[in-house]
């Protein structure tokens, strides 16, 4: 079987269709609003008149290609194309700025390619009994799942563990605006049609990440970069030792990014924040995450890649998509006569593995394409700031108009840049906020799902043995930063 | 000198007019006609309103661009075509919510009724009501029965206030029966939860191979008519309930549209939906096709949009 698929893929139209399909989802990955969503979206007509299989690949392609592209411009710019790339900013930013944009890339490249091979292995092998377990989480599940990431986020996210409660907290305030998950009424919307919809991730990311940036540097009256000081181009070299020593947190966040993938309605970027706590909290030396770790650039890459091959399986395997874009490539499944669900891999089992054996080879070109890509784009960091900086204005604005086609997306824009200019200015971390904002919304939702269903008893969250299991992690991780924190205090004492 | 000047434009502006005063109709469509899908692209209401357009554009000669406008679970589309021209060049795919759930609710900022002038409906997927397979509920009667007899059970939908809902909120009443809603993000994570046992039941959308393979069991379906697809399965009106939740998927044009484009559209849309190649396009996308008139679809939207604001104001009792 698996033979007969890998004999499928040796045809022009499918090389050809893959390297169309990562080429174009890298491009649209790198520009911040253009998500994997659209751009699959605007792809599947042009696929119609193609046979399944290429044109699968060619769509799957671009989903994989747009969640790599996105932390080129994080990178390069501090501009996160996709939401899942705002993790990668956060150490491959200062390391760009060290001169070492070429090197960041590659490490996300490599950790990119490594997340991804491994979850396909993972679809490939298991998508059935995975997609069962997926099922096993149900409101109370994900309700202790999502409080168990707000909480890795907030104790070993890095800085001040106060500051990070803080913003987690105003994120999940800000998710509170909308119409109630479970009575359907409006809450703060001040009568507004347009707030019913609350404020879309996309518009407040790139305003948060890009916008106070902008902000940051037309009030800074002192540029930070001379022309004569701009950083010179390092060797951008990694040697495969290198990526060696990190197998262990490149294997952790693998499994966080394909297992959370799995489960439907959380997305990439809250594991891509959950591996990079986990590598900062594993680390020997913490305290060079966010000032461009090797392990901080990794671990997100390795986790938001891996998250593609997870999201595939309930997908695939129930007919079930976990977000929008694999609800999209579902349907682009279904288009092509590969109707997803319980006779997919009755029915077109040689079609399926050969479209799964093309994901684990895209590989192969993703590599090149993107170190051919890196020569041209690392000069972007030696463009001066302030003349990048009216280009990503306009990337912002036009970014946050194209999510929805609506102008108050805009305004949500410009406000979230304008706090998050105040925020970064005063020191306040974003990302706590933002992973507030991305599951704010939901939590609420599966505790009251849960509580719903259980006829209003708390024991529902400690009935199953997942709930068990997370349970037991979120006082162990308590516990350890409690010991953690007195042990630094006592040393520091001695001292 | 100006004089002329201001006179030839007269004369230019003159000539530009007339035809579309005198004969609109004869002449729709002169130029591109927007449709506007009220969903992200990419969805099954995108999708099948694309291949729609295409086949549609070739009839009418002229191209129909297909827009997305989503958020609002689609009043913010629905807002935007009730406000625009009635020339017949910019319409609208709405489906069930936003053309009788939601305004039945709450202030959306149009009227459905006055708003808006059917063309006709192509398509709306059935709802289900479904339990696992090792459910101990093997028709609908069993399951209202348990409901009654004390076991509170669990209905999932795929959002609070939905049609699915607030249908089921009237069986609940009118069996005595007690059924707790609990409202999911979208169709897909309630039929999640039903898989996997976390509520007793769900009322979905796209059950089919599930249903197939013996995972979860049909029990009936919300709709006004029976799934052809299932024939066995009733619809609540065939239980004996006065509750349905039709699906519509369909084309409206801003009220005040001059009938005689109204027909024009209705003949074209009507002609390239009820085509062997669009039903083949919908079979592999799972979706029936239900064509229904202009009329027929005005009386449907009207009927459920008084039926939804009756049992609204029950439930907010």
């Amino acid at each position: 079987m698996l033979w007969d698929a890998f004999l499928q893929l040796l045809d022009l139209w499918i090389v050809a269709a893959a390297l169309i399909g990562i080429t174009t989802g890298v491009i649209i990955g790198a520009i911040p609003g253009l998500g994997p969503t659209m751009a699959i979206a605007l792809l599947i007509p042009v696929t119609f008149a193609m046979q399944p299989v290429p044109a699968m690949i060619l769509l799957l392609g671009v989903y994989q290609g747009a969640i790599f592209g996105g932390s080129i411009s994080a990178v390069l710019l501090n501009v996160p194309g996709t939401p899942s790339s705002a993790a990668t900013a956060m150490d491959g930013f200062p390391m760009a700025r060290r001169g070492e944009g070429g090197r960041a890339l590659r490490l996300a490249l490599f950790a990119s390619v490594f997340g991804n091979i491994f979850s396909c292995l993972v679809l490939m092998a298991l998508a059935e009994p995975l997609a069962r377990l997926a099922l096993d989480f149900g409101p109370a599940e994900m309700a202790v799942l999502m409080l168990f990431a707000l909480l890795v986020i907030v104790l070993f996210g890095g800085g001040s563990r106060l500051d990070a409660l803080i913003m987690v907290l105003v994120g999940v305030c800000a998710g509170i605006v909308g119409l109630d998950p479970i009575s359907g009424t409006p809450r703060f919307t001040f009568n507004s049609f347009a707030m019913e919809s609350g404020f879309q991730l996309i518009p407040v990311l790139i305003g948060l990440f890009a916008m106070s940036e902008v902000f940051l540097q037309v009030f800074n009256r002192a540029p930070e970069v001379r022309a004569d000081v701009m950083p010179e181009l390092r060797s951008s070299h990694v040697s495969v030792a290198e990526m060696w020593r990190m197998r262990l947190t490149l294997l952790y966040s693998s499994m966080i990014g394909t297992f959370v993938g799995i489960l439907p309605g959380i997305g990439s970027t809250v594991p891509a924040f959950m591996s990079y706590s986990l590598a900062r909290s594993r680390s020997k030396e913490p305290e060079t995450f966010g000032k461009g770790a090797a392990e901080g650039i990794a671990a997100p890459e390795a986790s938001n890649n891996a998250v593609t091959g997870g999201a595939l399986v309930p997908t695939l395997a129930l007919g079930i998509p976990g977000d929008a874009v694999t609800a999209v490539i579902l349907g682009a499944f279904m288009l092509h006569g590969l109707a997803p669900g319980p006779f997919l891999f009755e029915k077109n089992g040689l079609e399926v593995y050969a479209i799964f054996e093309a994901l684990l080879f895209s590989s192969i070109p993703t590599v090149i394409l993107g170190l051919l890509l890196f020569r041209a784009a690392i000069h972007v960091t030696r463009i001066q700031p302030r003349h990048l900086l009216p280009a990503i204005a306009i990337l912002a604005l036009f970014g946050a108009f194209s999510v929805n086609n609506n102008l108050f997306d805009v305004w949500v824009m410009l406000g979230a840049g304008f706090f998050g200019f105040l925020f970064r200015r005063s020191g306040f971390p974003l990302p706590p906020l933002l992973i507030g904002l991305i599951l704010g919304h939901p939590f609420e939702q599966s505790v009251r799902q849960a509580l719903l269903t259980s006829g209003g008893k708390f024991a529902i969250f400690a009935d199953s043995p997942i709930t068990l299991i997370l349970l037991v992690l979120i006082v162990m991780s308590i516990t350890t930063s409690v010991f953690v924190y007195f042990r630094s205090k006592r040393s520091g004492r001695d001292g | 000198m100006k004089i002329t000047r201001r006179f030839g434009l007269a004369l230019a502006a003159g000539m530009l007019l007339t035809p579309f005063v005198a004969q609109a109709a004869d002449n729709y469509p002169d130029h591109a006609v927007k449709i506007i899908i009220p969903y992200g692209a990419g969805g099954t209401t995108d999708t099948s309103a694309r291949q729609l357009a295409s086949q549609t554009e070739k009839l009418l000669g002229q191209p129909i661009v297909v827009e997305n406008m989503p958020g609002g679970s689609g009043a913010n589309a629905m807002r935007a075509v009730a406000a625009a021209d009635a020339d017949g060049y910019t319409l609208i795919a709405a489906t069930s919510s936003p053309s009788f759930v939601t305004p039945a609710l709450r202030p959306v900022g149009y009227d459905p009724l006055k708003d808006f002038e059917p063309v006709l409906n192509y398509s709306g997927p059935y709802h289900g009501v479904l339990v696992k397979a090792d459910s101990p509920y093997k028709t609908f009667e069993d399951m209202i029965e348990a409901a009654k007899s004390g076991t509170s059970l669990s209905f999932g939908t795929a959002g609070a206030l939905g049609g699915a809902h607030l249908a089921f909120t009237s069986v609940a009443k009118q069996s005595g029966g007690a059924l707790q809603h609990v409202p999911f993000n979208g169709a897909s994570a309630a039929t999640a939860a039903v898989l996997g046992g976390h509520v007793d039941i769900s009322l979905v959308p796209a059950y089919r191979d599930l249903v197939q393979d013996g995972q979860l069991r049909l029990l009936g379906v919300l709709d006004g008519s029976r799934d052809p697809e299932f024939p066995d399965s009733p619809t609540l009106n065939d239980l004996g309930y006065k509750a349905e939740f039709p699906s519509i998927v369909g084309i409206l044009a801003p009220a005040g549209t001059d009938p005689a484009i109204i027909s024009k559209l209705e003949t074209a849309f009507t002609k390239a939906a009820s085509s062997d190649e669009f039903k083949k396009f919908m079979t592999k996308l799972g979706q029936p096709v239900r064509i229904m008139s202009g009329e027929a679809l005005k009386k449907t939207i009207s009927e459920n949009f008084y039926a939804y604001q009756e049992i609204a104001k029950e439930i907010s009792k």
